[in-house]
């Protein structure tokens, strides 16, 4: 067991990091809003959590709390995540599709050229010396376990509520939407500012994880990324997420003997997917249960 | 009688063209209005107009004695005036239960957080919200096909649900746009029952677009005529009919 944490710990952690910034994405995609800010809230998150754990102006707070800092930076990194995207989302919201997704592409890569050039993020080399929160990698399992099992718990209960159901809504048709009574703004904004904040949380509890943060933590490959996660396990469930995450992110460290040729077979997947699974993974094996449930059952047609 | 939607001097264009020009009537409590008039006559853009899903030119409509004109669509839904689409605008990758879930959207409460938590009255509401889908779905003979996707449906249960989907945001005054529109000769004929079924037990106001005569002849109790955006007759059924414009306007349209 040991060694196998030793061994694997690292990858498992950054699996369920790399699910909950597969979420991140997914939120604003229930209402049918391309997003791809994720990145760019996770930068963020990270910052605040980086400069909180390492500014000589925080050492009073340090030595007051111990390790009460950490729930607190998450708790910062959140919120102010939170607040600035609702800033944002007021306005970006307005674009549609394929816009929408490149003015938050646009947002990420002024947040990042905006900490290359600020004293307080450490410019292009960026913070390092994180204290860390736990003595073993596999630990921050941890952090990021839990924080994983809530957010499922509360996709679950989304989906099944009046706010999950204006989303989807809106994803549907969003002028028939706003003419069945659903403020569609308000919603949008709203699984944005949840997307946010979720990536924000995530970005303040990778910074110890990964030791240092730099202006290369959130980027336009990352939304990419991101993205391929949701879209290739299925963006129409919240299994599509996590299963597109676990696939993905482990993919890379599966080839590593195939050396550079993992980067083809990388790329490989993600088009040949994109082209056979135009519903993902998860939208593509509901398909085939539907088809064994038809053959199979008495009342064929009925279902 | 009392007056629930007053217009006055609608007016609506699109670049040049007038699609509605100073439109003025106004529409009694559990009255059936019909909307007719030879396509391209500006029937769905005054529709358009009174939901808030196109701004006016000029004009203005009141609702219940409040100006509405201006209001977003969904704060218009809101206070009880809800619609049909001319060509369908199901949420179709959604089953037919959740579809008349979503529309009693402004008639429920439940936020974000007290949704996620299963709150006592956000459960009880949910309860509600169920019970209700499933009265209409009776209602509208679908509830044998809930689990159905909307857009599995055929053309006519398609229709009918998008019925049933306004009438679950218990609405006070109901816009149908052509609901008749590619049923046959039978269907039509349920459709005109089932119309009159839904007057009787929602006590719903109607605006009925509609082309098929005998149809709109039938259920309306007044009807308005557009011709290129303008009002060229409005009264009774028969007195319509008789009309010189209405004849010349669709003698000339054919
Ligand atoms: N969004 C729009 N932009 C430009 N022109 C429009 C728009 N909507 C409607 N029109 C034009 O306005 C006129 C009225 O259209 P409208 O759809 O209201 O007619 P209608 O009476 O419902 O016709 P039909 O019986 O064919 O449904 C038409 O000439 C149409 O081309
Ligand atoms: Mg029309």
């Amino acid at each position: 067991m040991e060694g196998f944490l030793q061994n694997y710990g690292f990858l498992l952690v950054t699996l369920l990091q790399q699910s909950l910034l597969a979420f991140s994405l997914y939120f604003p995609l229930m209402a049918g809003q391309l997003s791809l800010a994720s990145p760019g809230f996770y930068a963020l998150g990270g910052y605040i959590a980086a400069i909180m754990s390492t500014a000589p102006e925080c050492t009073p707070l340090r030595e007051k709390l111990g390790t009460g800092i950490y729930p607190l930076e998450w708790l910062a990194a959140g919120l102010i995540s939170g607040v600035l995207a609702l800033v944002i989302g007021i306005s970006a919201l307005r674009l549609r599709g394929i816009y929408l997704a490149l003015a938050t592409i646009a947002f990420v890569e002024i947040l990042r050229v905006i900490c290359l050039n600020l004293e307080i993020t450490g410019g292009a080399i960026g913070i390092f010396d994180i204290p860390q929160l736990f003595a073993e990698r596999w630990s921050y399992g941890l952090i990021f376990g839990p924080l994983l099992l809530l957010t499922l718990l509360f996709v679950y209960r989304l989906e099944n509520s009046r706010t999950g159901r204006a989303l989807k809504a809106i994803r549907e048709d969003e002028l028939a939407a706003g003419a069945m009574g659903i403020h569609t703004t308000y919603y949008k904004v709203l699984a944005f500012v949840i997307g946010a904040v979720l990536a924000g949380i995530v970005g303040a509890m990778s910074a110890p994880f990964l030791n240092t943060w730099n202006a290369r933590q959130g980027t336009f490959d990352a939304s990419i990324s991101y993205l391929a996660y949701v879209l290739i396990g299925g963006s129409r469930s919240m299994w599509g997420p996590l299963l597109g995450a676990v696939l993905l992110a482990s993919l890379p460290e599966l080839l590593r003997p195939l050396k550079d040729a993992r980067l083809i077979i990388n790329g490989m997947v993600l088009v040949v997917a994109s082209i056979y699974l135009p519903q993902g993974i998860v939208g593509a094996l509901g398909r085939l249960k539907r088809c064994v449930v038809k053959n199979t059952s008495p009342m064929g047609g009925e279902r | 009688m009392s007056v629930i939607i007053q217009a006055d001097g609608l007016c609506r264009n699109f670049g040049g063209l007038q699609a509605v020009d100073s439109v003025s009537f106004s529409v009694n409590e559990g009255e059936i209005f019909g909307l007719i008039g030879p396509n391209g006559a500006g029937k769905t853009t005054l529709f358009n107009l009174i939901t808030g899903l196109t701004p006016v030119s000029s004009g203005s409509f009141s609702y219940q004695g409040r100006a509405i004109t201006g209001l977003p669509p969904h704060r218009i839904a809101g206070q009880g005036i809800a619609r049909t689409f001319q060509n369908i605008r199901l949420f179709k990758g959604l089953s037919v239960l959740e579809n008349v879930r979503i529309s009693q959207h402004a008639c429920t409460r439940t936020g974000l957080f007290s949704g996620i938590l299963g709150l006592p009255a956000s459960r009880r509401e949910e309860r509600e919200v169920e019970e209700k889908a499933w009265e209409i779905l009776k209602l509208i003979g679908l509830s044998g096909r809930a689990a159905e996707l909307a857009g599995n449906l055929a053309y006519g249960d398609q229709r009918r649900l998008e019925i049933g989907r306004a009438l679950a945001l218990q609405p006070k005054v109901l816009l149908l746009d052509e609901p008749a529109a590619g049923m046959n000769a039978a269907e039509k004929q349920s459709l005109t029952g089932f119309i009159r079924e839904v007057r009787e037990l929602f006590h719903v106001t109607m605006l009925l677009i509609e082309h098929h005569v005998p149809l709109v002849m039938g259920l309306c109790d007044r009807i308005l005529v557009l011709h290129f955006g303008s009002m060229i007759a409005l009264g009774d059924p028969a007195a319509v009919q008789q009309d010189q414009a209405v004849i010349e306007a669709y003698l000339g349209a054919e």
